[in-house]
């Protein structure tokens, strides 16, 4: 065994959308970085679908752009397509979405972290967390290398014990070609006593674009004027780019005989697959068993890449065995003509109980190892890289022994992201919604900057040169907001008064709402600021409700804001906390002066 | 952050100030004295805006002096509601610490109802089980031992809501909360669906359906809301409904509750001429008997809709329905038509199975009337109208005895008439868009859950999800 002689602060297990993230983050907090995948060149690769953001998720990767992280900027950079969706609704709820070239966004990815001081990149597969007394003390590898670190970041994804379902035919496999990691999982299981469980999720077959009959499709044209996916781009960088098309159509009678056909053939109801996949975004196969009265699904075209025919169909996920996806692809006119490149296939993959979680992401019975992404129940890149960031910030603050970062419920999407994951837990991948969050009008994607980039500043996240412009800025749309018209020319840097103007609009639209839901939100958030004392165990308060009791027990709330938030627990329940939490705090208190 | 930090610093009583800050800014209220049957009762309420409060219920605001007893006039936006003696005592130097407004009141029923009805409107909240203890102990103003007697009365407090909400003390309010729950959820559902839906791939909802869901649902908690309104019921007297269809006998119900009871208090005309209203007493309860007689001396087609008419009113205006019936004789298609309307409106209602004295047929009722109080009664002979006049007060008899009861049905009365104000204001909003209209519905499903325990967004999701076909 080789044991590096470094020490790291922290060591980040996987580089997908959610181990870059956390890499980032914590090495630009002044850690010790290092980055273990078991392939850089699949760093940040989309294994689904080639675009970033959507409903709920498009306000995400703004919080994480606005936040210091690079999601939003990787994407710009690989951008061929943007479409802001929802427009037709009113701005709380539009949401922007961006196509990427898949494989310029994992190398813009891939560079970032290259370039990023304090961050080690290395190619080698984690078989082991090593522990001691006090926590994480070091990582094995699959070449029997041993790293020594003060903390873990685990963001596996699909990969751990992944295995891949086309058909009837079953093969190990984190994504398809890729090998899964089996040891990891053993010892997650049996030696740090994590719960763990399965959840199942899909991706659709690619083909190649030659023989497609456009002239069948509705096209979807990118949006014009330009926009940018983040606060830090400069739209006039975007004006050279040929922007890609992406295009619509429907599944027909035919595509819905093939699947009845070939029902037991699948894996999901051949019996192969038992956990739990969503129920949202479900298989075609799932979709035709659940709603036999829709006879015709969206298909949604979106191309791989400026530089490849490959097209994602969206809507045709499937693990259906490869001669009937071929025929469900014949049965859309319009793709007649043309192949497959890839078969679609499910994947069922460990995941590890998130109510085990702080809100800092760090496990509860493991110090120094936090979990973040698919590994904590979750799909999509960008609640991936939403955790991944918060993670990396934790982490670092963990070794620097400073106080965790958590973002309320009404700061942010990732705060009701990760309240949700500790609180309430998950039985199917977490996807976000925007009725997940209460104050919708207060999350909006117009917003995010103003949001969450003081955070991003204050912790050194973002580059400091960003303080002034961003603070002329802020004051720029208050003086906006009562009416006053801008003073002078201020530096805006990448922002400016249009923006300005349009998010002063937008407040005026929401007003009454956005202070209603301000009230209510400060009067919850109060009492989130109640920490549950140390030592102090909630389950035991007599006169608790049994079932409020165990709901606490295996929760652990930090705060008395988040055991208010845990389904069940009743008003009562947290008035006798209150005044237990007061009790033991005295009693502790007569114990130090005796 | 940082000064979630210093709040760990901070020494415990300074902490507690804290607590009562952040937790508990609101102020409440409620009847301190037990005994429903004492001539005087004591309101307090406590908190930061029980001076403010209190300036709006008394005739003359005024700037009070603390320990000082004044005595005044309590006004509920129209007349004078009662004499009190009024105490304010300073925060920190009173029971809980915070601000607290004694008044000391006659003890009837209504007033004190009234008057909590009153602080609410203007601010104030319901205090829960053990509220005021909880923050005197918060305040340090109580030692640890006195603090476990706390825990008991708010757990005790706790056990009873939990019993509520599991269905075992009014199954039947729950249930119907239960049922406008899912209304609103799913049709919360139904515009949350659309909001995601960015393909523009479904129909939209109608304007007609949105008013009509939302309104049907209010509908139910205005008439819920009336029910709780015990105050009212103790002033204005308990309005009952006789129905039945002609010969069933109503009339000579009317006469022999209010015949033998000696106690007519009035015999006059309604406001229509056919309808005859009667006053009794009832153990110290007022009640007013409505009959819809006289129709039969009209033609028949017109008798039958005009006497429908006027029975729809009747009962629309009641808060108890009887159902008069022939016990001689089978429940009649005209009857079954009859229940549809009565189902409909929502109401308490007793079925009576009368002309016991004659040869009695088995009594066949609509499945769905089933389980309903059927009492048995003899105009001729008076068997069994005392045991329906005592069927009638009894449930308000309940209120009364026990203060906790008045209390908690204010708590409950506040969160519909919460809900009822959302639900109008979604009603404006319409044609608004779904972000506007969402907010509202969730308020108001939020304090539908208060009285009924959970509707989480995930709720919501999971119609959707069973519903609608989600793309990613």
């Amino acid at each position: 065994m080789f044991v590096c002689n470094d020490t790291y602060d922290v060591i980040v297990i996987g580089g997908g959308h959610a181990g870059c993230e956390a890499a980032l983050s914590a090495a630009k907090l002044g850690a010790r970085t290092l980055l273990l995948t078991q392939n850089l060149d699949t760093i940040a690769q989309m294994s689904c679908n080639p675009s970033i953001g959507g409903i709920a998720k498009g306000q995400i990767v703004r919080e994480i752009d606005a936040l210091g992280g690079a999601m939003g900027r990787v994407t710009d950079a690989s951008s061929l397509h943007y479409h802001m969706l929802n427009t037709g609704k009113g701005p709380a709820v539009h949401s922007p979405r961006v196509q990427c070239d898949k494989k310029i966004y994992q190398f813009t990815f891939k560079h970032f972290l290259e370039v990023q001081p304090n961050l080690d990149l290395m190619q080698d597969e984690v078989v082991k967390i090593d522990t001691d007394d006090k926590g994480v003390c070091g990582v094995l590898t699959l070449r029997n290398t041993y790293y020594k670190t003060r903390s873990a970041i685990l963001t596996t994804g699909t990969f751990l014990a992944g295995t891949i379902h086309i058909g009837t035919v079953m093969t190990p496999g984190g994504r398809y070609n890729d090998m899964p990691s089996n040891q990891l999982s053993k010892n997650l299981r049996e030696e740090l006593k994590l719960n763990i469980a399965r959840f199942k999720t899909g991706t659709p077959m690619r083909i190649n674009a030659r023989g497609l009959d456009y002239a069948q499709f509705r096209p979807q044209p990118s949006d014009h004027p330009l926009w940018t996916m983040s606060h830090f781009t400069d739209v006039s960088t975007l004006e050279h780019k040929n922007f890609g098309q992406c295009y619509i159509t429907h599944t027909t009678l035919e595509t819905d005989k093939i699947l009845r056909d070939n029902f037991m053939r699948s894996a999901l109801y051949g019996g192969n697959i038992h956990s739990q996949g969503p129920r949202y975004c479900p298989s075609v196969e799932d979709k035709i068993k659940k709603f036999p009265e829709v006879t015709s699904h969206p298909l949604f075209l979106e191309p791989e890449g400026f530089y490849t025919e490959e097209y994602y169909i969206q809507g045709f996920s499937t693990s259906m065995p490869e001669d009937v996806q071929r025929a469900l692809i014949a049965s859309v006119p319009g793709m007649e003509k043309c192949s497959i490149t890839r078969p679609g296939y499910a994947v069922e993959y460990d995941f590890s109980d998130p109510k085990d979680l702080l809100p800092s992401l760090q496990h509860k019975h493991v110090p120094g190892l936090f979990l973040a992404g698919q590994i904590n129940g979750t799909t999509g890149y960008e609640e991936a890289g939403g955790q991944g960031l918060i993670a990396g910030i934790n982490a670092a603050h963990y070794t620097q022994h400073k106080e965790p970062f958590v973002l309320r419920r009404d700061e942010a999407y990732i705060g009701v992201l990760i309240d949700d994951l500790v609180t309430k837990g998950v039985n199917e991948p977490y996807r976000m919604f925007t009725s997940r969050a209460e104050y919708r009008i207060l999350l909006r994607n117009d917003n995010t900057d103003l949001r969450l980039t003081p955070y991003g500043l204050q912790l050194g996240l973002i580059e400091p040169q960003y303080q002034k412009p961003f603070e002329n800025y802020q004051h720029l749309c208050e003086e906006l907001c009562v009416g006053k018209m801008p003073t002078s020319d201020l530096e805006l840097g990448p922002w400016s008064v249009e923006k300005a103007q349009r998010y002063a609009q937008v407040q005026q639209k929401y007003a009454g709402y956005f202070e209603r839901n301000k009230k209510d939100a400060e009067k919850l958030a109060e009492i989130d600021h109640i920490k549950i004392p140390e030592g102090f165990d909630p389950a035991s308060v007599r006169g608790l409700l049994f079932e409020s009791a165990q709901k606490l027990r295996s929760v652990q709330p930090q705060t008395l804001g988040q055991a208010s938030r845990i389904p069940g627990v009743t008003p009562a329940d947290i008035q006798l906390l209150a005044v237990h939490i007061e009790r033991f705090r005295r009693l502790q208190h007569a114990k130090k002066s005796a | 952050m940082n000064w979630k930090k210093d709040l760990e610093k901070i020494p415990s009583r300074t902490r507690a100030k804290l607590l009562k800050y952040i937790y508990m800014n609101d102020t409440i209220c409620a009847v301190s004295t037990g005994n429903a049957s004492a001539a005087v009762a004591i309101v307090r309420m406590s908190g930061p805006q029980a001076v403010d409060i209190l300036n709006r219920v008394v005739l003359h605001a005024r700037a009070w002096q603390p320990r000082v007893q004044i005595f005044c006039s309590l006004f509920d936006g129209k007349d004078v509601l009662d004499k009190a003696l009024v105490t304010y005592f300073q925060a920190p130097h009173s029971f809980t610490g915070e601000d607290v407004v004694e008044l000391a009141i006659h003890g009837s029923p209504y007033i004190k109802g009234r008057l909590l009805e009153l602080l609410c409107a203007y601010g104030a909240r319901p205090a829960r089980r053990g509220e005021f203890s909880q923050r005197a102990f918060l305040h340090g103003k109580m030692d640890l031992v006195e603090a476990q007697a706390v825990c008991d009365l708010i757990a005790s407090g706790n056990q009873a809501a939990h019993r509520l909400a599991m269905n075992t003390l009014d199954g039947k309010l729950s249930n119907r909360l239960t049922q406008l729950k899912t209304t609103l959820a799913e049709l919360l559902a139904q515009i949350e669906v659309r909001l995601d839906d960015v393909d523009e791939e479904m129909a939209p909802l109608g304007e007609a359906f949105i008013t009509q869901q939302i309104q049907s649902v209010l509908s139910h908690i205005k008439a819920l809301a009336q029910t709780f309104s015990v105050g009212r019921l103790i002033k204005d007297g308990l309005k009952v409904a006789l129905v039945g269809v002609p010969n069933s006998g109503k009339s000579s119900l009317l006469n022999a509750l209010v015949g033998f009871d000696r106690a007519i208090v009035s015999d006059q005309s309604g406001t229509t001429r056919d309808t005859v209203e009667e006053t009794l007493d009832v153990n110290g309860q007022k009640i007013i008997l409505t009959d819809t007689a006289g129709i039969r001396d009209h033609a028949v087609d017109v008798a039958e809709q005009e006497g429908m008419r006027r029975t729809v009113r009747a009962m629309e205006k009641a808060d108890v329905i009887v159902w008069v019936t022939d016990g001689s004789l089978g429940v009649s298609a005209a009857e079954q038509n009859l229940w549809q309307q009565i189902k409909e409106q929502h109401k308490r209602t007793l079925i009576v199975r009368n002309k016991i004295d004659q040869t009695v047929v088995k009594l066949d009722l609509p499945a769905d009337a089933q389980g309903m109080t059927v009492l048995d009664v003899s105009c001729k002979s008076g068997q069994g109208v005392q045991e329906l006049k005592e069927t009638l007060v009894k449930d308000m008899d309940a209120a009364e005895s026990v203060d906790g009861v008045l209390i908690s049905n204010l708590r409950h009365y506040e969160a519909l008439l919460r809900a009822q104000t959302d639900l109008e204001e979604a009603l404006l909003q319409v044609n608004a868009g779904g972000e506007f209209l969402a907010e509202h519905i969730r308020k108001a499903l939020f304090y539908l859950q208060d009285l009924l325990g959970e509707v989480t967004p995930d709720d919501v999701l999971g119609i959707i999800f069973s519903k609608f076909c989600m793309g990613k």
